[in-house]
């Protein structure tokens, strides 16, 4: 749960990079880390196994201003993907208030995203909050592979629920589209707390933004 | 609307004060109140030696994941962890369900002292926070606040 300190004038809140086994979320956090201005970024804290694997999770702590006046601080965490570590994931999900799911796009994936999502829905039950109303946007990873599904499909199987989120094809080891989906969530989760969301307002279309939309551009 | 808990700048100072004597007392370092996902929620002491963002999002995960290993021998949870070092050392304490303390301290004392005083300060401000709980007060703004421009950029 994000909060507000007065006295300091900061907001803090907590983005959760989720998804299967080596989809791509470590390299999200990597590529960020790696290219944003380092004024407005903490140290990346990776706790991994010798064979790089996430063992419990990514952590980069990033500032901006966003809202008048106030300092606000985003912390990005990924969770472990292997199914081994749902205990892991469970304890990394608390206190979420956005989530960026990362789907790896390549055919012989789709079954492990599919169940990915289903325990990312799980884990969040388990904390009283429904996929329904929590900030989100989806990933189609590795655009750049050659065995990969149409796009069409992943929105068909991933994105195919009443409420239809942004998406975004990505190549997270290039960079492609990385920020614009974080800053895609990060404006959804702005806007959850904002007073005008007391108006009812029809939903945006949901848009799958292409691998070559330049970097950083609004959606 | 959803509002986002606050803490008004008067609770800030009744935190602090709480925090500054438990530091006072404890001669130790610095001291961190988080809540269990990882959010610092006040924090008092020399804060230039480390990034306390980070320490609050290791400090949480490594409690969580104790609390397993407390279960294995028939506990709740762990109340308290010690993380002994060579000069530097960090104590943590369980204030509530939601909640952990957090004590870095150095040479100047000694870990039964921290852990002493930790115990009333911890009660102390559980008592504070349940406070701040009933009174309810959340913060929300308008969308206009919000910067219209892309939050983060890629500088290359």
């Amino acid at each position: 749960m994000s909060i507000i300190n007065y006295a300091s004038r900061e907001i803090q809140f907590k983005i959760v990079y989720y998804g299967p086994a080596l989809c791509g979320k470590t390299t999200n956090l990597g590529y960020i880390h790696q290219r944003i201005n380092p004024e407005n970024r903490g140290d990346l804290v990776s706790l991994a196994t010798a064979a790089d694997r996430t063992l419990f999770f990514d952590f980069l702590p990033l500032n901006a201003v966003v809202i008048k006046g106030f300092v606000t601080k985003f912390q990005l965490y990924t969770v472990p993907g292997q199914v081994i570590y749902n205990a892991t994931r469970q304890l990394v999900l608390r206190s979420v208030d956005g989530v960026v799911f990362v789907a790896d796009s390549q055919w012989e994936k789709m079954e492990e995203n599919v169940e990915s999502f289903k325990n990312l829905e799980d884990n969040l039950a388990k904390q009283n909050i429904s996929i329904d109303e929590i900030p989100y946007v989806i990933q189609y990873n590795k655009r750049d592979l050659e065995n990969v599904a149409p796009v069409n499909y992943l929105e068909y199987v991933l994105n195919n629920r009443k409420r239809r989120m942004q998406s975004f094809e990505v190549v997270s080891s290039t960079g492609q589209n990385v920020f614009a989906s974080l800053n895609a969530v990060s404006q959804i989760l702005l806007h959850k707390f904002s007073k005008q969301s007391d108006a009812p307002k029809t939903p945006p279309a949901p848009v799958v933004l292409p691998v070559d939309t330049p970097e950083g551009a609004t959606v | 609307m959803n509002a986002i808990p606050c803490l008004t700048i008067d609770d800030v100072a009744s935190l602090d004060a709480v925090l500054a004597e438990f530091l006072k007392k404890a001669e130790a370092e610095l001291t961190v109140v988080i809540d269990r996902g990882g959010n610092v929620i006040s924090q008092y002491g020399d804060m230039t030696v480390m990034d306390v963002t980070i320490i609050a999002a290791l400090a949480a995960g490594s409690f969580a994941a104790t609390k397993e290993l407390a279960r294995r021998i028939g506990e709740v949870e762990f109340n308290a962890l010690y993380h002994q070092g060579n000069g530097s050392h960090i104590f943590m304490n369980s204030v509530d369900d939601d909640t952990i303390m957090i004590t870095v301290f150095g040479r100047r004392t000694t870990v039964g002292l921290v852990r002493f005083y930790s115990s009333s300060t911890a009660q102390s401000v559980g008592t504070l926070l349940k406070g701040l709980s009933r009174e309810g007060h959340g913060f929300s703004f308008d969308a206009s606040d919000v910067t219209a421009t892309p939050l983060f950029s890629d500088a290359g």
